[in-house]
């Protein structure tokens, strides 16, 4: 019970890094981007391609990975910020100009997430890739629990980088004016907050949590072209369960699937096993997701942190 | 080179049929179905199931008339919806497309590990083609393309018909404007969910027509793209509102899509393997194209009626 807590807030909190950024765009952009997933799986693509340039410089805690693997997503988080900022200047602007309704944003977004998605699956092949083929030996900690050095570096990684996104949003100025943007559009404009650099700031943070989070992914599962969009559910599920537009929401509910898809599926197959039903019931691990979205929105259709109906 | 262009008239014709069904959800009534491919594959299953013949492999092979298949399609796929409408119409927009996305996924998992049910990954084999023994099985397109086109030009001239009626005029009025339908006394969510059922019923059909012409049954055929994006394309292009577009537009991304085959034949073959995800960046390339430029469709010269 316990090791499947312990997987879950793993997984839950790789999710919870996508979903914040996720939030931030559907609230301040007031459109649910589809293409989201496939620029998660942009992102770890393209660290994986620097990481082939950089080569081998030695590691450190004894992860399946080294250095260079930190300086490909650096430089992959760059690449990943320049490419965002050119899609929203070249591709959601326009449609913000003409005033398109958010179903049309969406729709839009869904086709980017095609294109994205070819390119990938053009430039690296269909086939799964891995950053690195070592196997780690998992430290056993009482209860059952087994972590690997890799999954502590990940949970350690989004426990800081939800501190400083919390900070930025909460102490700076142009936090303040993101968190105005998402709370009230139309009285946020008309107190003269600059919504162009409020945008260009909610793509900087969800292009560098996206490019991690989808390195995080990399790292403790593997590469395919495919694994944004089979990860863009869970991350749709997080938004909404939260409440489109709640930093605390989107942490909680990225926590909430992670947890439950782990313990709910394990906690099934050992009853199942007791009664000696031969079923496999791992491969129901994205339905949790959505069983948890129904309860939710049936219960509280707001989501957990959610205030109001939106028109999205 | 006949038969080809039959057969491409037959899967057109099921894809047109799927489109109508869309245009009654998202164009007329707003509903943003991002789970189509959930419909489509609980028709082709149902009728699958019904109609084939005994089989230990899965449950079923009920060996019934296509009819019956016809219609169990119809049904399971509009008590689905039926069922799904009650929490996921709660939903407004976005959240709704989210929701049947989830869906179809969650289905699609379900068709393919529940082997009992399904078979699994290997499908169903063996559904009868009707009036398969009276004719020659080289000329047996024609035949098809005639059921389907009969079909396609029933459910058209129905839908049309339905969009007219006050009936119509009150999903047209949610697609624009919701709140203020609401407002002038109609009840919405009942409307809504009678849009909802009576498009995926047709959406099964659509299903139904698929096994019965390829006599197989797979969990391959209904990915995202290949069962409910093409199918949103379709409609984006014919133009969204507008019934005989949406049938145009059926044909002509279906055709480009077939036409990308030929252009194997004629680029090397590294980049031949490749060539389903050259068609996936056309597919986004004119979704955007659509969306940005065009968003009444390409086809459709003004938007609604």
């Amino acid at each position: 019970m316990a090791d499947l807590l312990a997987s879950g807030i793993i997984y839950g909190s790789i999710i919870a890094l996508g979903a914040i950024g996720l939030t931030l765009i559907s609230s301040i952009l007031n459109f649910f981007n589809f293409a989201y997933g496939d620029l998660f799986s942009l992102g770890a693509f393209i660290t994986f391609f620097f990481l082939g340039l950089l080569g081998d410089w030695g590691t450190f805690f004894n992860l399946s990975f080294g250095w260079s693997l930190v300086a490909a997503t650096l430089l992959s988080i760059l690449v990943m910020l320049v490419i965002v900022l050119l899609i929203d200047r070249f591709y959601f602007k326009p449609l913000r100009y003409l005033g398109a309704p958010p179903l049309f944003t969406s729709l839009a977004s869904l086709g980017l997430a095609f294109i994205l998605r070819a390119v990938i699956n053009i430039a690296w092949g269909p086939e799964v890739r891995y950053y690195s083929n070592a196997i780690q030996i998992a430290k056993k900690f009482s209860f059952g629990i087994r972590v690997k050095p890799d999954e502590f570096f990940i949970a350690v990684c989004t426990f800081v980088l939800v501190f400083l996104v919390y900070l930025f949003l909460k102490k700076t100025r142009t936090g303040k004016a993101m968190r105005a943007m998402s709370d009230n559009p139309v009285l946020a404009k008309a107190s003269g907050i600059e919504t162009g650099k409020v945008i260009m700031w909610t793509w900087i943070i969800a292009g560098t949590l996206i490019t991690i989070a989808g390195t995080f992914y990399g790292i403790q599962v593997q590469l395919r072209p495919i694994m944004g969009w089979h990860f863009l559910i869970p991350l749709f599920v997080a938004v909404i369960m939260g409440g489109v537009g709640s930093f605390w929401g989107a942490l909680v509910g990225g926590m909430v699937i992670g947890i439950s898809e782990e313990m709910i599926t394990g906690t099934v197959q050992n009853i199942l096993y007791s009664l000696q039903i031969d079923a496999d019931m791992s491969v129901y691990k994205p339905a949790v997701a959505f069983v948890l979205v129904v309860v939710i929105l049936l219960v509280r259709p707001h989501g957990i942190f959610g205030k109001k109906e939106r028109g999205t | 080179m006949i038969s080809y262009f039959v057969s491409f008239l037959i899967i057109g014709s099921i894809y047109a049929i799927a489109a109508l069904a869309l245009n009654l959800q998202w164009g007329f009534t707003g509903l943003m179905n991002f789970g189509i491919g959930a419909f489509y594959m609980l028709g082709a299953y149902t009728s699958a199931i019904l109609t084939s013949g005994p089989t230990t492999e899965h449950i079923g092979g009920f060996g019934l008339p296509v009819v019956a298949g016809f219609i169990g399609a119809a049904l399971v796929s509009g008590g689905v919806a039926f069922l799904i409408g009650f929490p996921a119409l709660r939903l407004r927009g976005g959240t709704f497309a989210i929701a049947l996305l989830a869906i179809h996924e969650t289905l699609l998992l379900v068709v393919r590990n529940e082997s009992w049910l399904t078979n699994g990954v290997w499908g169903i084999r063996g559904i009868p083609r009707p009036f398969f023994e009276v004719v020659n099985p080289k000329h047996y397109g024609y035949i098809y393309l005639i059921i389907v086109g009969g079909l396609l030009l029933l459910i058209y001239l129905a839908i049309a018909k339905a969009v007219r009626s006050p009936w119509g005029r009150i999903l047209r009025g949610i697609g624009e404007d919701e709140d203020l339908t609401s407002m002038s006394g109609k009840n919405c969510w009942s409307y809504k969910m009678q849009s909802f059922i009576f498009g995926s019923m047709i959406m099964g059909i659509a299903g139904a027509a698929y096994v019965h012409y390829t006599g197989f049954v797979s969990p391959q055929v209904f990915n995202p793209l290949m069962s409910t994006f093409i199918v949103w394309l379709m409609v984006m292009v014919g133009g969204t509102g507008n019934n005989r577009g949406v049938i145009a537009g059926a044909f002509l991304v279906w055709a480009i899509w077939v036409g990308s085959d030929f252009l194997t034949d004629f680029v090397p073959a590294a980049v031949a393997t490749r060539i389903g995800f050259i068609r996936m960046l056309f597919v986004g390339i004119i979704l955007g194209i659509t969306v940005l430029t065009r968003p009444q469709g390409i086809l459709s010269g003004e938007k609604r009626n």
